[in-house]
């Protein structure tokens, strides 16, 4: 599924170019999730951004493929099409787009890119409105324009409904848990379980524990300084939780 | 007066303004016409040397005036009751059976026009109207709410020149909606639109102006609120080579309101002025005033806005300018000018200026959900026009809607 090879990327240039990754190996095989944690400034977000393209995020070498297609070649739109999805840690508003338009956009869009037929109006109100039941969605907040005046919990729900609408075939949660109190965190995070498919793999990015005691990784990857640097199962998640980085780490970071 | 004396009153007067000077010599003598014309004539066509004009040089873009050919851009459908007046370049046409409360005036001699020297357009306008056999003047008496809207039909009709007035009158309480199109068709147009809301009235006014790459035109609205009436006025304009919407409103009495919308979308070789003054002339009055622009390469937009809050009158105005550009393209041009001139102590104003390009986080984060990314600019800018076109007569507001769209997903020339 996702494999990144020794990637280095940085983020802006010449002078002000600062390299984030250095040198970082990770694979995702399909139908697992695996967790990312780290501290501050490990490169967690900046890997979410370099793997779905954002400007400003150079590669310097290496390479992320997603069965085996170069994702670091594609334009934004085009790894989407290729079912990369990333839930934003600052989800960011779009005025005067309503939540409904743009998803049926974005949904139509990747279907079309990928020689697929349209959605259909009924069947996309039909699937709207169980996708926003099961994440407590009231159908008022999708005529809204796209996360204007949202909370910060509303701002993640309407990610997680995003994803559960494109259905990706791979999907970047990145710091999905902050801003949910915990009864959004306990709807949130069925709704990522009903996501686990044996075809879909997932990058869980957080800072703590507590999410992952409700999407239960298969494996936990510890970041610091743009590289993987300790790898194991669920229980890492909690030895961190315990101990703290710099117990894992053997040193302050 | 001779059009040798006429000529001595310009200073090295251009081919357009002898053009002008011979149009007004064929015409009826009148005093208030003289007036009109001596006030024309101080300006001459307007000039970037006139501090209201710097941006807007109607005396540079058309030298000599030429025939227009036949008229282009997206053009509104009157809404199937709409009492439909049409002026075809030279002359009014009005249907019959007009409603209850609703009465048209034509009028065969030139009508006065004040403050016409701060109005050079608008001083050319009445100047060159008011004759008989030609109905260029209407008076509209508006003494009942009107369900039906009015449909004003401007058309220059490949002529030389266009100059029309219209005057509505509303009566203590009634209402009336009109929509505008003005779709160009002569080398040089002038309109004149005039709004008397009395006591309690109130009118709804929606705009859509399109123009030639070769035509200059000017569209002067004058409004006087009375006492707790509101104005309500929505404009779209594509530009011309030059185009100048002016809007004056003028406060008379205490609790009335007026609301300015605008959104300018000028192609390559357009230009689209919204220029506003709003004159504070009573206590308690209120404006918003929201004005949305997108310009491509090779575009011009200018934005003039004023409010004039005097001391003594203007108590307890409330009042809020915003202007808003999205600057498309490399080589989009825009001016701005905001001014708040307020001498009252005891007022809310507000204004806001900004011009930029698309939020590139909005940008990505709708091409990370699949979205092309000309068409998330093309959304983006769409939603950005469409708050500006919100208050617009509802049925026409589709047509507005469709066509900014159709301009800014390239297809609107």
């Amino acid at each position: 599924m996702l494999k990144i090879e020794n990637l280095t990327a940085r983020i802006g240039e010449g002078d002000e170019a600062k390299s984030i990754i250095n040198g970082l190996t990770l694979e995702v095989p399909a139908g697992e999730v695996h967790a990312v944690m780290g501290p501050n400034g490990a490169g967690k977000s900046t890997l979410a951004y370099v793997l779905t393209g954002r400007d400003g995020y150079e590669v310097d070498g290496g390479s992320a493929t997603l069965s085996g297609e170069d994702l670091l070649n594609m334009d934004p739109e085009e790894r989407a099409a290729k079912g990369v999805f990333l839930s934003f840690q600052y989800p960011v508003e779009i005025p005067g787009v309503p939540v409904m338009t743009f998803v049926r956009a974005a949904m139509n869009a990747q279907r079309k890119a990928r020689g697929e037929e349209e959605i259909s109006a009924p069947d996309f109100i039909k699937k709207a409105r169980e996708v926003g039941e099961k994440l407590k969605i009231d159908a008022e907040m999708l005529k809204r324009p796209v996360n204007v005046g949202f909370s910060g919990g509303e701002k993640k729900r309407l990610e997680i409904f995003q994803m559960m609408m494109l259905e990706p075939r791979f999907a970047i949660l990145d710091e999905t848990d902050s801003g949910l109190d915990i009864d959004a965190l306990k709807t949130v995070s069925d709704g990522v379980n009903a996501l686990r498919s044996p075809g879909r793999g997932m990058l869980v990015i957080t800072h703590y524990q507590r999410l992952l005691d409700h999407i239960r990784p298969d494996k936990v990857h510890v970041f610091a300084k743009g590289r993987v640097v300790k790898s194991g199962g669920p229980e890492l998640a909690e030895q961190l939780e315990r101990e703290g980085y710099d117990g894992i780490l053997g040193e302050p970071v | 007066m001779t059009i040798a004396e006429l000529r001595t009153r310009f200073q090295d007067p251009t081919p357009a303004e002898l053009q002008l000077i011979a149009r007004y010599g064929e015409l009826p003598e009148d005093g208030r016409r003289a007036r009109a014309f001596d006030a024309f004539a101080q300006s001459g066509l307007p000039h970037r040397r006139l501090e209201q004009w710097k941006w807007s040089d109607f005396r540079q873009s058309i030298q000599s005036i030429e025939a227009s050919s036949a008229q282009s851009g997206p053009r509104m459908a009157p809404p199937a009751n709409a009492i439909v007046l049409r002026f075809d370049g030279r002359s009014w046409d009005v249907p019959d059976g007009l409603p209850d409360g609703f009465r048209v005036f034509e009028k065969d001699t030139a009508q006065a026009l004040g403050n016409a020297e701060q109005l050079p357009m608008a001083a050319l306008t009445a100047s060159q109207t008011g004759q008989p056999k030609t109905c260029d003047i209407l008076q509209i008496e508006v003494s009942s709410s009107q369900e039906r809207p009015v449909f004003l039909d401007f058309a220059g009709a490949g002529r030389e020149m266009a100059f029309a007035r219209i005057a509505f009158v509303v009566r203590p309480g009634a209402r009336v909606d009109v929509i505008e199109q003005h779709s160009g068709g002569a080398g040089l147009s002038a309109m004149l639109v005039e709004f008397g809301l009395q006591k309690g009235a109130s009118a709804s006014r929606t705009l859509l102006q399109s123009g030639g790459h070769q035509e200059a035109t000017a569209i002067t609205g004058l409004v006087s609120l009375d006492e707790d009436s509101e104005f309500q006025q929505t404009a779209l304009a594509f530009g011309a080579k030059v185009a100048r919407i002016e809007t004056r409103v003028r406060y008379s009495g205490p609790n009335a309101a007026a609301f300015l919308n605008a959104a300018y979308l000028p192609a390559d070789g357009k230009h689209v002025d919204f220029t506003s003054h709003v004159w504070h002339g009573a206590e308690s009055c209120t404006t918003r005033q929201l004005t949305k622009g997108a310009v491509p390469d090779g575009g011009r937009g200018v934005f003039q806005g004023k409010f004039h809050v005097p001391r003594s009158v203007g108590q307890h105005t409330d009042a809020d300018m915003q202007h808003q550009a999205l600057l498309l393209e490399n080589g989009a041009e825009v001016f701005a000018k905001p001014e708040l001139e307020i001498y009252a102590d005891d007022v809310e104003c507000a204004h806001g200026n900004t011009s930029g390009q698309l939020d590139e986080s909005a940008l990505f984060y709708m091409r990370q959900r699949g979205i092309p990314v000309a068409e998330a600019r093309a959304m983006l800018t769409e939603a950005f026009i469409a708050e500006a076109l919100e208050t617009a007569h509802p049925d026409v507001l589709q047509t507005l809607l469709d066509a900014s769209r159709d301009f800014l997903r390239g297809s609107g020339e």
